[in-house]
């Protein structure tokens, strides 16, 4: 032991402690990272690792235990602290100001710490580096216009430019494509060839294995170990993050397909920018079917489903449910008509100050059970939100709890308690990667959830950019590119290449859903 | 190098919160009491007299009556702001529910087409009505053409401010008052100490319930909680099938009401008539109180107590020790930063960092 060795560490965290009011994220945490390594960090939803990094980054200051870098002792006051020393973070939920363009986002701050800057140079050395990781997206493009996973290349654009010795992304890939995270990983082995160390928060165990060099696993706010990923395997991760293994998908099924219980035709769609998002979609959902719609985001299948749930005004088509005409309707109709929505983006859609339950009822405070004529029956709702907070597994220290407090996947585990498990009679589930942020074990659950609902004779709508999970759970699975529906295929027929080629838009089939 | 940084703090406990608060206060105290002493009056003697307006009955019934009127439009404005509703217009909502008081007795005074006993009544919900539509106005235009609030809101007060100058030069003048630009005194039963001795007897309960009723609404009922996911984020309304225009016009009907009702409470409790230079900024001044008060509704009327017990204590400080108005506004102002400068310390510290 000597010298050497302690300096290879571009990062010791030692006894970290970080409490908040009723809950402690973080308990004797300690966490190390080297030069040129890409370290993954592993845990339930909850279990402290947003917290943890956060706590490097200068967000938290911690309560107790010390932290390292570079093999000096730091005390990190703020984020430009964290800047100055070379750490850089892409967060959970971007930092973006939406109003602003791609190239003002990313050199916000930089003068402050001493550059200069030149409007020209910028965005051509921007777009070099977009051109260089093979994006799509515009310097000058506004930010609020960029779908979720171009807002995150934009996030990696900002630590990019920053320079950064240390690179802490937490859940990066939740929102990118199958394509996009193999190029997010191999600029991250790229920027560790150069010596950058890379801390990587994420859910997914290939993700893990295909990239990754050392492994720490986390669990109620404690790190529980740390280990070399060639000398680990799935099956002992999943034991250190949840103490028991994982159960397995239910099997394939028979399901009649007589009435459509939605059905779509010739649906138009513009986005925000005001352009044709969905073209001409037309399909047919079944009672008790779970309808995949496969595709790289941002082609259409978040207007589509926000036209289905009134919160889009579609320019021609219509939208039947049960045989009525729901097009233009008021959201609240729909709902009532037992249409639940997993949104995307969790918390665009939540009341971030308001409290869990609150939440839990957004959509179910006028169901007679919670309220009688105009008066709330907070009681009631009280006990179904204890009902939820267990049967979904929602980490929070009360039902009164902010749910901007709560941790990522807790947010996104609220949603799902809300759509899933608070419609008095519930008919089509709208279903925007539910599983985006959930550990494991949770996603695990839902799926379990899904099949548990369409066994009920509960429709599912699922958007997903995962295809082994579509390949997994829907009985069929519609491809989507440009706004348009590209193929349709059944169930025994799925061949992950082929719509991996439609998603792209290189293939097309000739099918109606 | 020293530099100085500012660092959010997480949630705060009560008692941290209270704390502080106390702190500004005396800090706010301090200050003025050091403008005083500049002034060459002692701060000691200013500052008994001014504990001595919240000890004395008389003057502390003087501060709850000036406190009514801020203190109704403030609760309005607790539950606007709460709606996300900037509503910078409880001036002009104000001079609305004077005006349509003053109207109700006016043409009974003319016409006398009710019993006296019902004209209290009638002028109460003519102030309601006539505050409460001249602030669904501007939520009209929000919701119709998505006009935001904020302009709107502030450019109706000087119409109304011209609006009451108009009536009382003109055609509401008092023809037996010498020319002034003042209506007639309302009668007795017009007034509101008529009914149990003194303003403040209707007056204060009145306020408390209101700010129950503005409680309850907000945290017990279904269109409350449509206004506070309102308010929170407007997307997640449209999302949770919220028909916001609807919740929009309902709220600012009420927030407007309050104003009005405030109104109402200065022509009939405070001026006896309607004259110029009235509601006097006090919709302004409820804009602060509803937020010392955290937009809590409780909070709401005893913040404005307390401020026309400032206001009252100026007035005292101004005739007995000599001190120019604007000694007294600075006063005012001082103890009003301070506490502030207070909310501000609660939500962050400063660091020093080399
Ligand atoms: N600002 C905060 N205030 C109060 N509690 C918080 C705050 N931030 C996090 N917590 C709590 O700390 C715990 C750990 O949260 P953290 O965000 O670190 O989890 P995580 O491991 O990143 O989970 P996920 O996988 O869901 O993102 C949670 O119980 C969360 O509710
Ligand atoms: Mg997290």
């Amino acid at each position: 032991m000597g010298g050497m060795t302690e300096t290879e560490y571009l990062v010791e965290m030692r006894g970290i402690t970080k409490r908040f009011p009723n809950v402690v994220a973080n308990k004797n945490a300690s966490f190390t990272l080297r030069k040129g390594e890409v370290h993954a960090l592993l845990g339930e939803n909850g279990a402290g690792k947003s917290t943890l990094m956060n706590v490097l980054y200068g967000i938290y200051r911690p309560d107790a235990g010390e932290i390292r870098v570079y093999g000096k002792r730091v005390e990190i006051r703020g984020p430009k602290d964290a800047l100055k020393l070379g750490i850089g973070m892409v967060h959970q939920q971007f930092k973006l100001i939406p109003v602003h363009t791609v190239a003002e986002n990313v050199i916000l701050g930089l003068k402050e710490m001493g550059f200069v800057l030149d409007g020209r140079k910028i965005n051509q050395r921007l777009g070099e580096v977009i051109s260089r990781y093979g994006w799509k997206i515009s310097p000058d493009a506004r930010v609020w216009q960029l779908s979720a996973g171009e807002k995150q290349q934009v996030e990696l654009l900002k630590a990019l430019f920053r320079n950064v010795k240390i690179l802490i992304l937490d859940e990066p890939t939740s929102v990118l494509t199958p394509q996009e995270t193999v190029v997010l990983f191999q600029t991250l082995r790229t920027m560790a060839s150069q010596g950058i160390g890379i801390v990587l928060i994420t859910h997914k165990l290939e993700e893990v294995f295909s990239v990754s060099d050392r492994v720490t696993v986390m669990r109620g706010g404690e790190t529980v170990a740390t280990k070399h990923v060639r000398d680990t395997n799935i099956e002992e991760l999943v034991e250190l993050m949840i103490g028991r293994p994982l159960l397995k998908i239910a099997p394939a099924r028979q399901l009649s397909r007589e009435k459509a219980v939605l059905r779509v035709s010739d649906l138009v769609v513009l986005n925000d920018k005001g352009l044709e998002a969905v073209r001409n979609v037309s399909f047919q959902l079944f009672g008790g079917e779970i309808l995949g719609i496969a595709g790289v985001s941002g082609n259409g299948q978040q207007e589509l489903l926000e036209a289905i749930a009134g919160l889009r005004k579609p320019v021609s088509g219509k939208i039947f449910l049960d045989g009525v005409d729901i097009t233009d309707k008021h959201p609240w109709e729909i709902i009532s008509a037992g249409v639940s929505y997993i949104p995307a983006e969790a918390l665009r859609y939540s009341a971030a100050e308001m409290t869990v339950a609150e939440n839990l009822v957004l959509k179910a405070y006028r169901n007679p059970e919670f309220s009688k004529k105009i008066l709330i029956n907070w009681k009631n709702v009280a006990k179904k939100s204890m009902d939820l907070v267990q049967s979904f597994r929602i980490v929070t220290p009360s039902i009164n709890n902010k749910v901007g407090n709560l941790s990522g996947g807790n947010v996104q585990r609220l949603v799902l308690a809300r759509e899933l498990g608070t419609y008095p009679k519930l008919r089509v589930v709208l279903a925007a990667y539910p599983t985006r942020g959930l550990d494991i074990a949770s996603t695990e659950a839902i799926h379990q959830e899904f099949i548990k609902k369409s066994e009920q004779g509960v429709s599912i709508l699922l958007v997903s950019e995962e295809l082994e999970e579509l390949v997994a759970l829907c009985d069929r699975i519609m491809v989507m590119h440009r706004g348009e529906v590209v193929g349709v295929l059944e169930r025994g027929m799925y061949d992950i290449e082929e719509i991996g080629l439609m998603m792209t838009g290189v293939k097309k089939m000739e099918a109606k859903a | 190098m020293l530099s100085l940084k500012l660092e959010r703090r997480g949630e705060v406990s009560r008692k941290f919160s209270a704390a502080v608060s106390g702190f500004f206060l005396l800090a706010g105290l301090f200050f003025a009491s050091i403008i005083f002493e500049l002034l060459g009056v002692s701060a000691v003697e200013t500052f008994s007299r001014v504990v001595s307006v919240f000890t004395s009955q008389s003057s502390l019934m003087q501060a709850i009556l000036r406190g009514l009127p801020i203190g109704f439009a403030a609760l309005g404005l607790c539950l606007a702001f709460k709606m996300n509703f900037w509503n910078i217009g409880a001036e002009g909502q104000m001079y609305m529910g004077m005006t349509a008081a003053t109207g109700v007795v006016l043409l009974h005074a003319y016409y006398g087409y009710i019993p006296d006993f019902l004209v209290f009544p009638a002028m109460v919900a003519a102030g309601f009505l006539a505050g409460g539509l001249y602030c669904t106005l501007p939520a009209f235009l929000k919701v119709k053409f998505g006009v935001n609030e904020i302009l709107p809101t502030l450019m109706l007060n000087y119409i109304a401010m011209h609006f009451v100058n108009f009536l009382i030069t003109g055609p509401w003048r008092d023809p037996r008052g010498f020319g002034f630009p003042l209506s007639i005194i309302f009668p007795p039963y017009a007034r509101m100490e008529t009914f149990l001795g003194h303003a403040n007897f209707i007056g204060l309960p009145a306020a408390i319930t209101a700010a129950a009723l503005i409680f309850g609404l907000l945290q017990k009922t279904s269109i409350g909680f449509e206004m506070r996911v309102l308010g929170q984020n407007f997307e997640a309304a449209r999302y949770a099938g919220v028909k916001i225009g609807r919740t929009l016009l309902t709220g600012s009907m009420v927030a407007g009401g309050l104003a009005g009702i405030g109104g109402l409470v200065i022509v009939s409790g405070m001026l006896g008539r309607l004259r110029p230079g009235a509601p006097a900024g006090y919709g302004y001044t409820a804009i602060i109180i509803a937020f010392l008060a955290f937009l809590n509704p409780w909070l709401a009327v005893p913040a404005a107590i307390f401020f026309g017990g400032l206001l009252v204590a100026g007035d005292v400080i101004q005739a007995t020790l000599n001190l120019p108005f604007a000694a007294v506004q600075i006063f005012q102002s001082t103890i009003f930063l301070m506490i502030i400068v207070g909310e501000f310390f609660k939500r962050y510290k400063i660091r020093v960092v080399r």
